[in-house]
């Protein structure tokens, strides 16, 4: 868990690996602690309701075209590449099934949560960062207002709440892109794709495609959100704080992506 | 014979550093109401330290601040939150919030608490933006404000609330001078006209000397030389992390330490 370590500025020589670790382990709970506070403060007034509406546009609106197009060709290259291998078995009409199961299990959430991270994760932490480095976050403090409460939880709640819409919405747009080339290029049939994508799709492949982008939002907008309020030591700061929240997050949602496949594959089956 | 003033800021033997390096060490003084208390060092002297240990936004490693009564130490953060209300800061580099227009920001607080009607947060608005003199820049955004604007629509955001206390922390801090002497007097207005108590921070030795040797005259509606000595202004001198003087002014000039002498010559 290298990455969860919060920047805290040049360090100079090596360090013993105890001292390494126990750092790693003072950001692991520090980050725990700041993601717990952040979710506790949704159940706490005052409730910043506009700020949440806000976050919501610029995280789910804002991330549309890039999910949509990201969905379309990820479907589209799915059906183009499996349609070879499946044609080799004479499995050609089974298209709509797998690139169905890719999408809605893995690749829909998966490739979203890495374009949001992408895109929100650098925003989230290059903008915190920047208010902390120039004490507008010690302001809102000396004006008498948590900045997790304003700050934090609004993004998270708002990018949970949108990631779940989204990775929707690229495995809508990725079994259209599949659909287009299926139809069009391979010449399958219509019905028999849609039917074929419907009827492969079970209830653990579907609590699968909705359970992680919830956790992959709350990767996302914590991660982003904790670096940047850890950002120290001017624009520098804020420039390391927006790269590592960007390979942090990624790499938690890879892991992440990992574990809840094989918790929930434990729990339902295949 | 009168009633000595109530104490609202009191350090006691305080102690702070930061990764391992002392800031400050067995730092002690009052600030007792309407009273003005000028801390001046050089830079790296723990000043701007001093004004965050007594907001809150620092807690020290040793000893005691007592602010308005309140002990820091025993107060979780989020009780911190309501006391910072009756505390107003302006900050050296005015921390405006950049994504919002200067009514925005001196009504942040006021909106916040939904104590006040719309009309009402309006006019007051309006009344702390005309104390520093900036009506009509009320709907820009700080980008567009000079440096000196934006460190008036600090004070009128600090001021938005009527404080207890006002902590400065080097409100003239790289301005020009014509604009750091208009800074100085709205502070010293807001001393004579609203009895603030107030914490301010300079490097500036002009502006600490200048708070103790004028007033505001309300009729000439300037500044104009104090007839004797203000005594409700006092200096703080921070020197390798720790109080080398607390006093008002006349002991200032006549201290025979020879690092004053050179801080207050050069």
């Amino acid at each position: 868990m290298a990455a969860i370590a919060p920047p805290q500025g040049e360090e100079s020589g090596a360090w013993p690996l105890a001292v390494w670790g126990r750092r790693q382990l003072e950001g692991l709970g520090a980050f725990s602690s700041f993601t717990g506070t952040a979710f506790r403060n949704m159940f706490a007034r005052p409730f910043y309701g506009g700020d949440l509406l806000l976050q919501m546009d610029a995280i789910g609106v804002g991330s549309l075209p890039i999910v949509v197009l990201t969905g379309f060709f990820t479907g589209a290259v799915m059906a183009l590449q499996l349609a070879a291998t499946l044609n080799q078995y004479g499995q050609i009409e089974r298209t709509g099934q797998l690139v169905a199961l890719s999408l809605v299990r893995e690749l829909g959430p998966v490739l979203t949560g890495l374009m949001v991270a992408g895109r929100n994760s650098a925003g989230m932490a290059s903008e915190l960062g920047s208010m902390v480095v120039t004490e507008q976050v010690d302001a809102m403090r000396a004006l008498g207002t948590d900045p997790v409460k304003k700050l934090v939880t609004p993004r998270l709640l708002g990018t949970i709440v949108m990631m779940f819409f989204l990775a929707i919405v690229a495995d809508l747009c990725g079994l259209i892109g599949g659909f287009l080339y299926a139809v069009f290029s391979l010449g399958l049939d219509p019905r028999q794709y849609w039917y074929t994508a419907m009827q492969s799709l079970a209830a653990t492949d579907i609590s699968q495609g909705l359970i992680k982008p919830v956790v992959f939002g709350t990767i996302v907008a914590a991660v982003g959100c904790y670096y940047g309020m850890s950002a120290r030591g001017g624009t520098r700061g804020v420039g390391k704080a927006t790269t590592t929240s960007v390979v942090a997050a990624s790499v938690l949602i890879i892991l992440s992506d990992f574990l809840i496949s094989r918790v929930l594959i434990g729990i339902f089956g295949a | 014979m009168a009633l000595p003033r109530p104490t609202l800021i009191e350090f006691d033997r305080v102690s702070l550093g930061f990764d391992a390096q002392p800031v400050l060490e067995d730092v002690s003084f009052a600030v007792r109401r309407s009273e003005t208390k000028v801390l001046l060092g050089e830079t790296g002297a723990g000043k701007s330290v001093v004004l965050k240990l007594a907001i809150w936004l620092l807690r020290p490693d040793a000893g005691r601040v007592e602010v308005l009564g309140e002990a820091v130490s025993r107060l979780p953060e989020r009780e911190l939150y309501a006391l910072r209300r009756r505390i107003g800061i302006v900050f050296q580099e005015s921390a405006l919030f950049d994504s919002l227009t200067v009514r925005e920001n001196v009504a942040y607080r006021l909106e916040e608490e939904r104590r006040l009607s719309e009309d009402e947060i309006e006019a007051r608005v309006r009344a702390c933006l005309a104390a520093v003199e900036l009506e009509e820049a009320i709907d820009k955004m700080p980008a567009e404000l000079s440096g000196g604007m934006q460190r008036r629509v600090s004070i009128a955001r600090a001021l938005s609330t009527e404080p207890e206390i006002l902590l400065y922390d080097s409100p003239t801090g790289g301005l020009d001078p014509i604009t750091a002497t208009n800074i100085m007097e709205q502070i010293i207005r807001l001393r004579d006209v609203n009895r603030v108590t107030a914490l301010l921070v300079t490097h500036r030795l002009q502006d600490g000397f200048l708070m103790a040797t004028h007033c505001w005259d309300p009729e000439a509606n300037a500044l104009r030389a104090a007839a004797a000595e203000d005594h409700a202004t006092s200096f703080l001198v921070l020197h390798q992390r720790r109080v080398l003087f607390d006093g008002p002014l006349q002991a200032l000039r006549g201290s025979g330490d020879a690092y004053l002498k050179q801080f207050l010559t050069t």
